[in-house]
């Protein structure tokens, strides 16, 4: 029997219960020495000078190092230490290298930074008006590959217009006539929706080692989603070959599109210099400002339908707020925003607007929460201005298979209908609302990513599996790949073992993002089992004098089919291959794959709020979460994914934020401040599959871990509008304003 | 810094009981953690340093029966008093039901909060056998997950609960 589609438990779980996997922070190694940073207190400044002598000086100091001390190509802001000039606070200006953490931070603080205060600007509206201090020396291209990786395609045109000030690149969708729909709409809805940027937050903060080697290159333990792009990012600046880059991936202690690379370079750069090994562990307060978090956006939007609820035209002009770099979220948005409903002339012009913060990255979905909740919240307006039921009006413009997408390419096979049909049957959807309640629904998508990516198998003297991929777990995906090979060559999934490799050593495999670890690996994992098992059968046939097809393989045996006396142990094979003076070949199996088309996912989620009509206070009650996957390949793990995504959108919705106040400083830079959902604060969530399998995807998989994370801060705002009849369109939501508006209500 | 800094003044070593064994650490200083002593000093890691400061639950230990964050205690303070930590919630090599449950409900995932949770949930069943959800929410609102929305550890809580009731 199949086990794809069965729940298996995670197949490193028991070491993660007992606390005997080891992360990064917890490996001990011989003669490692510590780096403590020093940061930026000032958002934006000239470097007049920095003096370490009193550092360099201090008890167990073996290194003070500068910018000047660290040679990069990177810009300004990326650099892994200031060169003359600071863009953001927060960024690294010098680096201490001690015998201990403690000796580190204590000549950390004895290193003498004198900056010369220069105009900053960390409000991206601020940093678009005429006059405003250039955040950024040089712009970088906006990255494609990066928009791509996480992904989207992102068909958006430049725009060749006069661009405001630190707006590094415009992305621009245009369909039809958006004026004259407009015009001719019966109804617009005009509005202006805001999200504040948000950090990751991962349970485990950002933390590196780095030990030079012999031959001029690194290894490097680091709890990366993307140990090839790490290597080849480290590579790049040491000017060595990537092969002399060795990246050990580590387990991830929760990544979310925040761990990739940060602080490798660095760490590479001193390790050289003082020739041993250097670890870094960020404290929480670091994480917040050091590592790059998710950008803040801006929505002015102009929807219009015509009285049957059509929808004709769509306006949008929004912005991102990057942080000292030049970004990348606005195509993706764009393609969200033009793509989900079918609008015969839309105008979309997204900017990328740099500031005096941290420098953006990705995060679950990026470009996608935002999109959606300035959407699906104009959309939920429409409906109740129109009197329709929210399913019905999207059901009636959803996107389908054939349609086109915001770039003019033909959706494939989507399952927006099929989410949104399945959302009108649930019971949080349909039961009655009482006084004080309200129900929200919003949809979300992902484009899906795909890599190309190979894996390796071979067969343990135990006659066990080992399989080796180069895509690090960060989302239960392996024990899915294990399901996959153990079903392909005929064992139980405990009997395999997905192993991510050092990069020197492991096929190549794909940076863990963008929802496609398994959408991409599967295929290659897959096939190697299988060729693992042909390779197997081979020798058992010489062992059997039995053709291979008349074989099977089931208990660890091999066994002649329909003459089950007629056997021979797998590990007898193993041996047989293995031994001196054996007479087989080893088995040594590969696979590859190289998925040619992205499936798009789609989601439907459902919040029930129950709101005090005395004081505006609210309270989730119910959630649901609905959403195409293909297939499950292991069905409680796709439902966690599901579950986590859902909680860190409705974090969003609720509390999370990265607020700065005048003068550039973080203002909500710790789990004091930052306000991360909490057991008590969250309802459960009903998790409903919708399998619509992928004509691409292995076994009919598409990807899972994103789209949970879309559609919370629409369905929740649109919840609590019908509930209190207040429309809060920013989030995290300011629940004073819901107290003063139903107060005033009620004395006015 | 939890780790904090350069002592000034003299160190201590201090002995108490880690996991039922009478343990010593050597030139401890007066600001450091007992997080720090047992990571660092005593070699048991799995207890997770995410927040140093109280906020997470990550942490989270027995200290004389007692759930603490390891963080916020001084290592000074552990002299002759017994603490238990995740790796010695099972016993004789078995994980304890409440591990077991973990795993079965599918609450691990990243895995990072989930040292913390373990001995949580573990003192939230010793104080209350069976618990509701609205219980469970509660005892576990000091330990932060970001990976699971927290849906599975409640049920593997119940779970847990199920299991310890069947063995009584």
């Amino acid at each position: 029997m199949s086990l794809v589609g069965r729940g298996q438990r995670r197949l490193e779980g028991a070491d993660k219960v007992a606390g005997v996997t080891r992360y990064t922070a917890d490996l001990e190694m011989a003669g490692l020495l510590h780096v403590q940073i020093v940061l930026s207190p000032l958002p934006a400044a000239r470097i007049r000078s920095i003096d370490t002598t009193g550092a360099a000086a201090a008890p167990g100091v073996v290194g003070v190092f500068t910018g000047a001390d660290l040679r990069s190509n990177a810009n300004g802001p990326d650099k892994p230490l200031a060169v003359d000039r600071v863009f953001y606070g927060g960024q690294a200006v010098a680096a201490v290298v001690a015998i201990s953490e403690s000796a580190a931070a204590d000549a950390a603080a004895l290193v003498e930074v004198d900056l010369e205060p220069i105009p900053a600007v960390t409000d991206a509206e601020a940093a678009m008006r005429e006059g405003a201090p250039q955040v950024l020396d040089t712009v970088a291209e906006t990255s494609e590959e990066d928009a791509a990786v996480h992904g989207a395609a992102t068909a958006a045109e430049s725009e060749p217009v006069e661009r405001p000030p630190n707006v590094t690149a415009v992305a621009s969708f245009k369909r039809g006539n958006v004026a004259k729909a407009l015009a001719g709409a019966d109804v617009v809805i005009k509005q202006r929706y805001r999200l504040a940027g948000v950090h990751h937050s991962p349970m485990e903060p950002h933390v590196a080692i780095a030990r030079p080697e012999a031959d001029g290159g690194v290894t490097i333990w680091a709890p990366t989603q993307g140990p090839f792009a790490l290597r080849e990012d480290v590579a790049k600046t040491l000017g060595v070959p990537a092969y002399k880059v060795r990246v050990v991936p580590m387990p991830v202690g929760g990544g979310f599109g925040g761990k990739v690379i940060l602080l490798e370079v660095l760490l590479s750069m001193l390790a050289l210099k003082v020739g041993r090994p250097v670890r870094l562990a960020l404290t929480r307060q670091q994480e917040f400002i050091v590592g790059h978090p998710a950008p803040g956006a801006a929505f002015d939007l102009e929807l219009g339908a015509k009285k049957d609820g059509k929808l004709v035209a769509l306006r949008v002009k929004y912005h991102y707020d990057n942080g000292a770099t030049s970004g990348w979220h606005a195509g993706i948005t764009g393609s969200f925003l033009g793509g989900t409903y079918q609008i015969a002339n839309f105008e979309l012009t997204g900017y990328e607007v740099a500031t005096n913060k941290t420098p953006v990255d990705a995060y679950r979905g990026p470009g996608a929460p935002q999109a959606y909740f300035a959407l699906e919240s104009a959309i939920d307006e429409l409906a109740l201005q129109l009197d329709m039921d929210p399913i019905e009006l999207r059901l009636l413009n959803a996107s389908k298979e054939g349609d086109p997408s915001a770039d003019k390419s033909p959706w494939p096979r989507i399952a927006m209908v099929e989410c949104l049909e399945e959302a009108a049957r649930h019971p949080l959807y349909k039961a009655a609302v009482g006084p004080g309640e309200g129900v929200g629904v919003a949809v979300g998508s992902w484009g899906g990513a795909r890599t190309p990516a190979a894996a390796g198998c071979r067969v343990e003297p135990d006659g066990t599996l080992s399989i080796v991929i180069g895509t690090p777990d960060v989302s239960g995906a392996t024990t899915g790949l294990a399901m996959i090979a153990a079903d392909a060559f005929g064992v139980s999934a405990d009997k395999v073992r997905i192993q991510t490799g050092e990069t020197d050593v492991a096929p190549h495999g794909p940076i863990a993002a963008g929802s496609q670890t398994t959408y991409s690996i599967g295929g290659a994992v897959q096939e190697a089992a299988l060729e693992a098992r042909r390779q197997l059968l081979e020798i058992a046939t010489d062992e059997l004098e039995a053709a291979p097809e008349d074989l099977e393989i089931s208990d660890g045996r091999v066994s002649v089919r329909g003459v089950p006396d007629r056997f021979v142990e797998i590990t007898r094979l193993v041996a047989a291959s293995t031994e001196f003076m054996g007479r087989h070949k080893p088995i040594h199996a590969s696979g590859r794959s190289a998925v040619l088309s992205a499936s798009p996912q789609f989601t439907v989620q459902i919040a029930r709020v129950r709101t005090d009509p005395e004081t505006g206070a609210f309270q989730l009650t119910g959630y649901a979460a609905i959403q195409d996957v293909g297939k499950a390949i292991n069905p409680p793990e796709v439902e966690g994914q599901i579950h986590g995504g859902a909680a860190q959108a409705l974090g969003r919705a609720l509390g999370e934020q990265l607020a700065f106040d005048g003068d550039g400083q973080l203002r909500t830079g710790s789990f004091l401040d930052y306000e991360l959902p909490t057991a008590d604060q969250l309802p459960d969530i009903d998790v409903r599959l919708i399998e619509i399998p992928s004509p691409f995807g292995p076994l009919g998989a598409k990807g899972v871990g994103e789209p949970p994370a879309i559609p919370g801060p629409a369905a929740l705002a649109n919840a609590l509008a019908r509930a209190t009849g207040t429309r809060l369109r920013e989030v995290p939501i300011d629940r004073s304003a819901l107290v003063k508006e139903r107060t005033g209500a009620r004395t006015g | 810094m939890g780790m904090g800094r350069t002592p000034p003044v003299g160190l201590m070593r201090i002995t108490c009981t880690v996991n039922g064994k009478q343990v010593s650490a050597d030139d401890v200083w007066a600001g450091e953690s007992l997080l720090y002593v047992l990571r660092e000093r005593l070699g048991l890691f799995g207890s997770k340093n995410a927040c140093e400061q109280g906020e997470c639950g990550s942490c989270s230990v027995y200290l004389d029966g007692k759930l603490v964050c390891a963080c916020l205690v001084l290592g000074g303070q552990a002299e002759g008093r017994e603490i238990v930590t995740v790796e010695g919630i099972g016993s004789d090599g078995a994980l304890h039901a409440v591990q077991e449950a973990f795993v079965e409900a599918g609450a691990v995932q990243c895995g990072f909060c989930t040292p913390g949770l373990i001995v949580a949930a573990h003192d939230l069943l010793n104080r209350i056998p069976e618990p509701s959800t609205v219980q469970i929410r509660e005892a576990l609102a000091g330990n932060i997950c970001r990976c699971t929305g927290y849906a599975k550890i409640i049920d593997a809580v119940h779970l847990a609960a199920r299991g310890l009731a069947q063995s009584r």
